[in-house]
């Protein structure tokens, strides 16, 4: 119960913050601006109070709370049992709230000096305005008897054997029943990566906000250059924190959700991908803007935009709309949640864009005076790139909707969409972080941009004929890496220069040189990713892959659901060995997978189980037979004669009676000698039954499937399935199969990612002394 | 400066024309094993495993093969290029995506649509009494 009032108390308290802060803003007044503050930070200690209630519920194992029964159980570890706080959709909109509180605590210190705390705490009190009522509608304090009341409500006298119940009416006599342990958390999620991923991400989540907030403010307060300035550095942030937190997501599938690579182009993964290009892009048009006092509009659109995408990354993926179309469950959050997600991104929109087409008109026209070679167009033309990727991954997230609107049925488009569209637009990015950078502001002489474009040019040429001849052929592809080495060559040579003059100033050098590492990356280690499934006798080695000789030793169980499948890896005179895990999980009720890896700095030896076959489940070859089609059976003419159906047995199949007997006639040729063979499908009392027959080389014949046609007889079809006979030469081993792949130069893509992040970091660290010194 | 504007109209509307063109193209659309025999496009077919029939697992092309009913009745032998998928028996509904070919559908990916989650946990409240 307290829990429920604390939402509801902060919901009270923020809609007063955001109140005041309004008529502060309004009226300027002094008094209100005190109010909105305190009401602010009322709000704060409302929501820690609130987390820290539900944290302490979830340690506690209270389970007569829905949510914590439906995520947790009291055999987790500890770091596990706290993760679960953000394992449902309650909680992961409790640790949205938690952290755009506490953001908010910066924002309006940082605000208040620059004179901007009224109208940007305004907006963000509207923001978690929102986040409280997702809560008071998804709230994870619900009790559990309200949720199953069929099950758990009870009247009368309780029985000896219930051990943890509550009286709801005593007078009544109505009580009802808490379970004593927890249905627990999926084991997909029981890692390290559960403790911190979503950490990062929502951190993430919750900093898009701020340039929304920014832009806002500055619509509201006709202030259509300074705003950009002060926005930036949280921008940038936003952009760090999120682009981190969806690489590490990347990394989890890689290395332990065993999805086989790091990026599946599904649903949940373009959500957070889409707001984090608006970001992007808005990093390079607001640093244009600072720089020249152009794109004045595109900034107001993108900030609002990059809020926008959030919101509808999270109508996406929780409302439910996505439904049949991925291989992700998305849970059906409810009819509330579904009209509250889609009302506020119409209400954020309609505010955000209708603020800015009022203000249009009033914004100075800053005449275009910079040229074609100028830094500022393309800086223009690579956010322009930007955005239209994410605009088609929109467009492709989207494809349910869109289908469903206009064909009245949902679709979802194939990954090759996306690659498609944007790996043209993925050159474009390329060539232009590279060009920018050798471009000055305003205008560049046509013969310096030549001078300085030389060397990286050819470098790049040479590295794309070496990856020619090396093997990669196809056009796309090579013209995008030569486009990633110009980038990297380009950024390299920019960012030494840069970093000899002042370090400091190297962030956006670095930013990019990872980005062109992550590109070259891509290409490797998805387009030249080489896959093999292969079957594995126990002992046997087995040559994939030109040079990798598997030999599987044998299983051992590492716990009560998992086991670790052992297999030594001979490659280029060297022995390794790797564990490939399967877990068969009475949680999902299903088989989880879990690859092993073998990193050998130039590539990844990726190996994932896919099954064992013990010797008692060797399962055969199937065969599918036409009337009087004749196929090769182990070196055996077989033909399919006809059934035998004996009249006896047809009239007890019309009276329906209990035993029926059917026979399949197969003509054996073996080495001119005939044999027929007749294996049966019984129907007893007791279920249908397959009587298997012996070929003359020893193996069994079982019919799978009888497709009897009475009417036309030559249209009668039969499958049926040879093993071949225990004990001979096909052996009584255990047998693995194994998908093996290798992964070239995947270490690229970390590269990249962590060099990304140190240029980002760098850049903030400079926005910041930048914003500090202006004051 | 029209120039300008007619070559930016010119980029942005053939980058959305080649973006619909893909959307068409790569969409793979929901139907029954009718459509899928007929037209050989790559669609996704949502059906019940038939349980009566055989599955099993082809070791030698490491395929996974089962028998699938669609939801118009119709029943097609489905080989799948993999292992068995995970909580195979237990779906109340398989979607396979892939293409006919050779008198069989073959599939590129399984889901596994399970039982909704709500009945589900009305099961399991029960356990966990």
């Amino acid at each position: 119960m307290l829990g429920t009032i604390l939402v509801r108390v902060a919901f009270g308290m923020i809609l007063l913050a955001a109140g005041s802060y309004f008529y502060s803003f309004r009226k300027r007044s002094h008094e209100s601006l005190t109010v909105a503050r305190y009401a602010y930070l009322g709000t704060v200690m409302l929501v820690l109070s609130y987390s820290a209630l539900l944290m302490y519920f979830i340690l506690t194992h209270q389970f007569q709370y829905t949510y914590i029964w439906n995520y947790s159980s009291t055999n987790l570890p500890t770091p596990l049992l706290i993760s679960t706080f953000y394992a449902g959709q309650e909680g992961s909109f409790s640790l949205w709230t938690l952290y755009t509180t506490i953001i908010g605590i910066f924002l309006m210190q940082y605000t208040s000096r620059k004179g901007y705390e009224t109208p940007v705490m305004f907006i963000w009190s509207l923001v978690l305005t929102f986040l409280l009522l997702m809560l008071i509608v998804k709230n994870p304090f619900a009790y559990i008897w309200d949720s199953f009341p069929k099950d758990l409500i009870h009247t009368g006298a309780i029985p000896p054997d219930v051990a943890n119940f509550v009286w709801l009416d005593k007078a009544k006599n109505v009580w009802a029943q808490i379970p004593t342990e927890g249905k627990g958390l999926n084991p997909l999620l029981q890692n390290y990566w559960m403790v911190i991923h979503p950490q990062i991400l929502f951190t993430g989540f919750s900093s898009m906000a701020v340039p929304y907030t920014f832009a806002l403010a500055g619509l509201l307060q006709r202030d259509y250059n300074t705003w950009v300035k002060v926005a930036k550095p949280w921008t940038v942030f936003g952009s760090a924190v999120l682009g981190t937190g969806i690489i590490l997501g990347g990394y989890w599938a890689y290395e332990t959700l065993g999805w086989g690579g790091y990026w599946g182009w599904d649903p949940v993964e373009n959500s957070s991908l889409i707001p984090w290009l608006v970001s992007v892009a808005s990093i390079h048009t607001m640093m244009a803007q600072r720089r020249s006092g152009t794109f004045v509009r595109t900034n107001f659109v993108l900030s609002i935009l990059c809020f926008i995408m959030v919101l509808y990354s999270t109508f996406l993926t929780r409302s439910g709309v996505l439904g049949e179309t991925s291989v992700h469950s998305f849970v059906d959050a409810g009819m509330w949640a579904y009209w509250l997600l889609l009302g506020v991104i119409v209400l954020f929109g309609a505010l955000g864009f209708g603020l800015l087409l009022r203000r249009m008109r009033e914004m100075p026209r800053i005449p275009v005076e910079h040229s074609i070679y100028s830094r500022e167009f393309a800086l223009f033309l690579g956010a322009f790139a930007i955005c239209f990727a994410a605009v088609f991954i929109t467009i492709g997230t989207s494809s349910p909707i869109i289908t469903n609107i206009i064909k009245g049925k949902a679709a979802a488009v194939d990954t090759a969409f996306y690659v498609k569209t944007t790996l043209p637009l993925g050159i474009a990015i390329a060539l232009l972080a590279g060009i920018g950078q050798l471009l000055w502001w305003r205008t560049s002489h046509f013969r310096s941009i030549l001078r300085s474009l030389a060397l990286p040019a050819v470098a790049s040429v040479v590295f794309t004929i070496g990856l020619v001849i090396v093997g990669v052929r196809d056009l796309p592809v090579v013209i995008f890496s030569f486009a990633s080495a110009f980038a990297l060559f380009v950024n390299i040579l920019v960012g030494y220069r840069v970093f000899r003059g002042n370090p400091k100033y190297a962030g956006g050098a670095i930013a990019h040189i990872g980005i062109a590492l992550l590109f070259l990356g891509f290409v490797s280690s998805a387009k030249y990713d080489d896959k093999q499934t292969v079957t594995l006798e126990q002992g046997k080695p087995t040559k994939i892959l030109d040079d990798y000789t598997l030999t599987y030793l044998g299983n051992r169980a590492l716990d009560e659901e998992r086991y670790g499948f052992s297999v030594e890896v001979d490659h280029a005179n060297a022995v390794y060995h790797v564990m490939p895990v399967m877990r068969y999980s009475t949680f999902t009720n299903g088989m989880m997978r879990h690859p092993d890896i073998l990193n050998m700095f130039t590539k990844d030896f990726y190996i994932t189980p896919l099954s064992v076959q013990s010797p008692d489940d060797q399962q055969g070859q199937s065969y599918s037979f036409k009337k009087e089609e004749t196929q090769d059976i182990n070196g055996m003419k077989v033909t399919f004669v006809d059934f035998d159906f004996n009249d006896v047995e047809k009239g007890k199949m019309v009276t329906g009676d209990a035993e029926v007997t059917i026979g399949v006639i197969l003509a054996v040729n073996r080495d001119g000698a005939v044999d027929t063979v007749k294996p049966l499908f019984k129907r007893t009392a007791s279920g249908p039954s397959y009587v298997p027959a012996k070929l003359p080389d020893g193996s069994t014949c079982t019919i799978s499937r009888m497709q009897p046609n009475r009417e036309d007889k030559s249209k009668s079809t039969v499958d049926i399935s040879v093993t071949s006979p225990a004990g001979s030469n096909q052996t009584k081993t255990e047998s693995l199969v194994v998908e093996a792949s290798i992964k070239p130069y995947i270490n690229l893509v970390w590269m990249g990612t962590v060099t990304l992040v140190v240029g980002f970091a760098l850049t903030i660290a400079r926005r910041v002394q930048e914003a500090r010194e202006k004051d | 400066m029209n120039i300008k504007i007619i070559i930016a109209s010119v980029v942005i509307i053939a980058a959305l024309v080649f973006g619909a063109i893909s959307f068409v193209e790569t969409n793979v659309e929901y139907t029954d094993f009718q459509t899928a025999i007929s037209t050989h496009k790559k669609v996704q077919v949502k059906g019940a495993l038939v349980t009566e029939k055989e599955q099993f697992f082809d070791e030698s092309k490491t395929q996974f093969v089962f028998y699938l009913k669609d939801d118009s009745g119709k029943e097609e032998k489905v080989v799948y290029d993999g292992a068995k998928p995970n909580n195979f028996e237990l779906a109340q509904a398989v979607v396979v995506k892939g293409r006919f070919q050779d008198g069989y559908f073959h599939a590129s990916e399984i889901l596994t649509k399970c039982p909704s989650k709500y009945e589900a946990d009305a099961e399991s409240v029960k356990k966990t009494l």
